[in-house]
C-alpha cells in the first residue's frame, strides 16, 4: 500500500493532531522518515488540486483542517459551538506563561501590575496551562507552563513558533540601553532548574530582569 | 488633552496600573527613558480618583503604584549620595513598563493567531447527526436463532380479527324498538339485562347508543347511581307519543339501507366510547 495513502487515511480519521511518530505506528513499512516524506507530497497534493481542506502543522503534529476562506460557510452551516476567544487579561497572563515559564503567580502579577488569580484559574481551567513544578521560594509556590492545548488553540506548530521578540515593533527594542546581560537572568532562587523554553533565548534577553524584585516591594 | 493634564481616562478600559501608566507614556508622546515623574504622577492621580469608591478591589493596585510615582519623584529630589553609582530611580519603572509593553503586544498577536486558528475547521465540528444508540452489547445471533424466534412468535388470535372486522351491524332502530318496548312493558330496565342475550360487543355499544339517543329525545330517562354501578332506563316524558319518530329511518318500518348504513357509522364512530360502556 502507498505510504501517502495509509498516511491520509489515518489524519482523514483523526480529529485530533498526530505526531508523524504517532502516524509511524500504523504500519510496519513506515516510519519517521517515509510519513514525513508522505506528508509533503499530500501536502502538494492537496495544495495543488485545490482542495478545501489542507495539512497543518499544530502542536507538534499534523492536522487535516478546512482553508479559512471556507469559514463563513462552515459557521452558517450547523456547527458545534468552539471554544470562546479569550479575555484580553486572560490573554495577557498567558504571553506571560508562555515567555516565561516555568513561572509562579507572584511573579506574574509583577509583571502583569495586577491580581491574577482569576484568570490562572481560567486558563487551568481551559487546560491552556498547568501546574509544571514548584519553585523555590517561600512556600514553594506553584510554576505554570504552557500546555499542548495552548499550542492547538492558537494553532501553532511548536512553541518555536511564538511571535518572537525581534519580530515584535520596533519600540520594543528601545529597551536596549536599560538592558543588563541576559548572562544574569538566574540569580537569587527564581531562576530555578527548569531549563530555558528552546528558542527563548532571545526572549529571555528582553524579560529576564522581572527577577529583579521592585522596589517597592 | 493640555500640559496642565485635563485628562479624561476611562480606567475600566486599563487592564491595570501599568496599562494605564502606558497610555499617559504613550499618548502624550513621553519619551519612555525619560519620564517627566511629576507630571505623570498628576495625571496617574487625576485619572484614578474616585476609584476607591466603585472598584475597590482594583483600587488597591493603581494605588499602589501612585505611591511607588510619588516615591520615585522623592528620590530623584534627594542628591546621589557620595561614592554611589548614579542610579537613575525611574530605571526600574521603565523596564517594567516596557515589558508590559511587550507582553501586551504578544497578547495581540496572540489573539490575531487565535482568530485565524477560529477560521479553521478540523474534524468534528459539524453538528452530529442523531443517530440511533448503538447496543451496549454486541449482537451475538445467527439467521436461524433470529427465525426460529420469529416462529416462536404466535399469529394474532383470530379473536381480535373478528373483533376488529366482523362487527356485524346491528341496526340502531331494532335496539331503539327493544328499549321502548321493555320500558312500555316493565316501566324500567336494566341496561345489562339488555344486552344479555348476545355475546358481541357491538350490541352493547348500539344499545347504549339507541339509549343515549332515546334520553336525548326524552323518550326515556337514563339512571346510573355511581360509576360502574348497573344503568337503568326508565320510561320518560315522550314515551307514549312519537317514540317511533325518535330515531331515524325508525318509523319508515322495513329495513331501508339508509338506516342501516347510518347505524354502521355509528358503530364506528361509537365504538371506543361503548367499549368502556359494554364492560360497565
Amino acid at each position: 500500500m502507498n505510504a501517502a495513502r495509509i498516511v491520509e487515511a489515518i489524519l482523514f480519521a483523526s480529529d485530533a493532531p498526530l505526531s508523524p511518530g504517532e502516524i509511524a505506528r500504523a504500519d510496519e513499512t513506515l516510519d519517521e522518515d517515509r510519513v514525513e516524506a508522505a506528508l509533503a507530497s499530500l501536502r502538494a497534493e492537496y495544495d495543488d488540486a485545490g482542495h478545501a481542506f489542507e495539512l497543518r502543522e499544530v502542536a507538534d503534529g499534523v492536522q487535516l483542517m478546512t482553508r479559512p476562506e471556507f469559514a463563513p460557510y462552515l459557521e452558517r452551516f450547523d456547527t458545534v459551538p468552539r471554544s470562546s476567544r479569550l479575555s484580553g487579561p486572560a490573554l495577557e497572563a498567558l504571553a506571560i506563561v508562555a515567555y516565561r515559564q516555568p513561572i509562579g503567580r507572584i511573579e506574574m502579577e509583577y509583571i502583569r501590575g495586577v491580581n491574577s488569580t482569576g484568570v490562572i484559574r481560567t486558563l487551568l481551567d481551559r487546560e491552556l496551562i498547568a501546574a509544571v513544578g514548584r519553585g523555590e521560594g517561600v512556600g514553594r509556590p506553584v510554576l505554570y507552563g504552557t500546555t499542548s492545548r495552548f499550542m492547538e488553540h492558537f494553532g501553532f506548530p511548536s512553541m518555536e513558533h511564538l511571535p518572537r521578540p525581534e519580530e515584535l515593533p520596533v519600540i520594543l527594542r528601545e529597551r536596549a540601553p536599560l538592558e543588563d546581560p541576559p548572562a544574569q537572568a538566574d540569580e537569587e532562587g527564581q531562576g530555578d532548574d527548569s531549563p530555558a523554553l528552546s528558542g527563548e533565548e532571545a526572549v529571555a534577553a528582553v524579560l529576564a530582569h522581572a527577577d529583579q524584585r521592585p522596589e517597592t516591594a | 488633552m493640555t500640559d496642565d493634564g485635563l485628562l479624561v481616562v476611562e480606567t475600566e478600559r486599563f487592564h491595570g496600573p501599568l496599562d494605564l501608566l502606558l497610555h499617559l507614556i504613550r499618548t502624550q508622546d513621553i519619551d519612555i527613558f525619560d519620564i517627566p515623574i511629576a507630571r505623570i504622577t498628576r495625571q496617574f492621580l487625576e485619572a484614578i480618583e474616585g476609584l476607591a469608591d466603585t472598584r475597590v478591589d482594583e483600587a488597591g493596585e493603581f494605588l499602589e503604584m501612585a505611591a511607588l510615582l510619588v516615591r520615585i519623584k522623592a528620590r530623584m529630589l534627594l542628591p546621589t549620595p557620595a561614592g554611589e553609582e548614579d542610579h537613575d530611580p525611574r530605571a526600574e519603572l521603565v523596564r517594567r513598563l516596557l515589558e508590559y509593553e511587550m507582553i501586551r503586544e504578544v497578547a495581540a498577536r496572540l489573539r490575531a493567531a487565535e482568530d485565524d486558528r477560529g477560521r479553521r475547521f478540523e474534524k468534528g465540528y459539524v453538528q452530529p447527526r442523531p443517530r440511533p444508540r448503538a447496543a451496549r452489547t454486541p449482537l451475538e445471533v445467527t439467521w436461524e436463532d433470529l427465525l426460529a424466534a420469529a416462529l416462536r412468535v404466535e399469529p394474532p388470535s383470530p379473536r381480535d380479527v373478528e373483533h376488529r372486522v366482523a362487527a356485524r351491524p346491528v341496526a340502531l332502530r331494532e335496539k331503539v324498538g327493544l328499549i321502548v318496548e321493555a320500558v312500555r312493558r316493565a316501566r324500567r330496565i336494566e341496561f345489562a339485562s339488555l344486552v344479555a342475550p348476545w355475546r358481541e360487543r357491538i350490541h352493547g355499544v348500539m344499545t347504549l347508543l339507541a339509549g343515549l339517543e332515546l334520553g336525548r329525545r326524552r323518550v326515556v330517562s337514563l339512571r346510573q347511581r355511581e360509576h360502574f354501578s348497573p344503568l337503568w332506563f326508565y320510561g320518560g316524558r315522550n314515551l307514549d307519543h312519537g317514540s317511533e319518530r325518535a330515531v331515524p329511518g325508525v318509523a319508515s318500518g322495513s329495513g331501508d339501507a339508509g338506516g342501516d348504513d347510518r347505524a354502521a357509522g355509528a358503530d364506528a364512530r361509537g365504538a371506543g366510547a361503548a367499549a368502556g360502556a359494554g364492560t360497565a
